[in-house]
């Protein structure tokens, strides 16, 4: 099946909400540590992972900030002409040329995220009430690399839970309006009061129409060509009829149901109303 | 003996202010008639009786395959009355004189859109969130499963556990309500004669 409206809105919305986040957050922190051996049943055997404490990485070389994120190319003079993948989104690397053992010593400085940014499927009631995340937290030190592929906190989820479509003008042209929901899970309340600020400010502003193509990681969670600017990517195609954020309301899960949520983690809500005219039946 | 076209046109130019009093009495009860109306559609609309009909009300919306009810499912509180707010809102609806135009007199009508609407009317759990327009874009059921047990209940109406109710999968389906009702009788009021 090829890429669909719903997909490139959903994946240009996800690449501008981490841009933002990173950008007007400077919602990263820069850290150095050891990388892990860690087994993963899914590469093929002669692959050998090395994790770190934290995933997300920052892959994005636009973020500047007050400290700017150090976005790794390198470990201990290995790099992915040693046939080393950075794997981003798990927060490791993987080495694929059969050349290392379990006893490599791999170390480093690299950008984390403060928020995990994931897409989801599930209803609200399930990540918050039925999923026991586990905490991958910011502050302190972890002695152990991370498991790959589940999905910590703290992160945001989006989903995309609602579109219709509406006259708009002569001609069979439409306004599509998609609701774009997101769930919040932070450590505490500073976090949680400074992603809601930024999305809650971010009304009227306008997204670049990213195709699928343009997807900047790899199946590996390694950046295609080694590198990711999303302001340039971004420029690149902003004129070609952009997403336009209509509405976004935001609202902190009620006190009084804290009880229920694990690790005393605190949730919020950012609805976003994304509208664009198109031609759904040409 | 014609009149100066002069003194016509002077006295045409009366007519509405002279005639002013009786229009209003008639476009109040044109206005009324519409006004009630509205509100009779709002109060006969099935989420508004149901949500009236609090913890022990049918499914008559047809939101939730009758699997629970809205009161219960949004999480309300089980001594408020969530459609009041709206329905005071509608209440609100006036009319004032605006100008006198060409022979006519205009007035101009205040409805409450929308978006007033979503911002009185806060889910219990997320007051940055209105059940109004989670009615019309779905509405997840962390209300619903966060009540483990009577005790607890906000609404009164329990649930024995929140993974037992998970597998009955309710699962909302989104219905018009307070926008389709906005929208239809902005265009009857602009379209108010007599």
């Amino acid at each position: 099946m090829k890429a669909q409206y719903q997909h490139e809105l959903m994946t240009s919305f996800l690449l501008w909400f981490d841009n933002q986040l990173l950008q007007k957050g400077e919602a990263y922190s820069n850290q150095t540590g050891v990388l892990y051996y860690s087994e993963d049943s899914r590469l093929p055997t002669s692959f050998k992972s090395y994790s770190s404490s934290y995933k997300q990485w920052v892959t994005d070389s636009s973020v500047t900030g007050d400290i700017n994120p150090i976005i790794p190319t390198s470990f201990n003079g290995f790099d992915r002409s040693d046939d080393l993948v950075f794997d981003f989104e798990n927060g490791r690397v993987v080495e694929t040329g059969g050349n290392f053992q379990p006893d490599q010593v791999l170390t480093g400085t690299f950008a984390i995220k403060d928020f995990n940014v994931y897409f989801t499927n599930e209803t609200e009631e399930d990540l918050i009430l039925e999923n026991a995340f586990e905490l991958n937290s910011r502050y302190g030190e972890s002695l152990s690399g991370i498991a790959p592929y589940d999905q910590v906190v703290p992160a945001v989820f989006l989903n995309c839970e609602y579109m219709r479509n509406q006259g708009f003008a002569f001609g069979g042209e439409d306004k599509t309006t998609n609701t774009v929901k997101g769930v919040v899970f932070a450590e505490n309340s500073y976090q949680l009061d400074g992603v809601l600020s930024i999305f809650a400010d971010s009304a009227r502003k306008v997204i670049a129409k990213i195709p699928f193509s343009e997807y900047p990681s790899t199946e590996y969670g390694d950046l295609k060509g080694g590198s990711y600017n999303y302001t340039n990517l971004s420029n690149t195609y902003l004129d070609t009829n952009p997403y336009y954020i209509e509405d976004v309301t935001v609202s902190k899960f009620s006190e009084k149901t804290t009880s229920k949520i694990p690790k005393g983690l605190k949730i919020g809500f950012i609805d976003f109303e994304v509208c664009t005219s198109r031609f759904p039946r040409s | 003996m014609a009149l100066d076209p002069n003194i016509i046109n002077s006295l045409t130019k009366q007519i509405p202010s002279l005639a002013r009093p009786q229009v209003d009495k008639q476009f109040r009860a044109a206005f009324q008639r519409v006004k009630n109306e509205m509100i009779a559609e709002f109060l006969n609309h099935p989420v508004t009786i149901e949500i009236k009909g609090g913890i022990a009300a049918k499914n008559l919306s047809g939101t939730l395959d009758n699997i629970t009810n809205l009161f219960s499912f949004i999480g309300f509180d089980s001594t408020s009355d969530p459609t009041g707010d709206i329905e005071s809102m509608l209440y609100k609806t006036e009319f004032k004189f605006d100008r006198y135009t060409n022979k006519s007199i205009e007035y101009s009508v205040y409805i409450p859109d929308a978006k007033e609407i979503f911002a009185a009317t806060p889910m219990p759990w997320a007051s940055g969130r209105s059940w109004a327009k989670g009615i019309e874009t779905g509405i997840s059921g962390l209300g619903y499963y966060l009540k483990v047990d009577r005790e607890n209940s906000r609404s009164g109406l329990g649930v024995q556990s929140p993974r037992k109710v998970r597998k009955k999968g309710v699962k909302f389906n989104n219905i018009s309500y307070i926008s389709a009702l906005i929208k239809k009788y902005k265009i009857k009021f602009e379209n108010l004669e007599i």
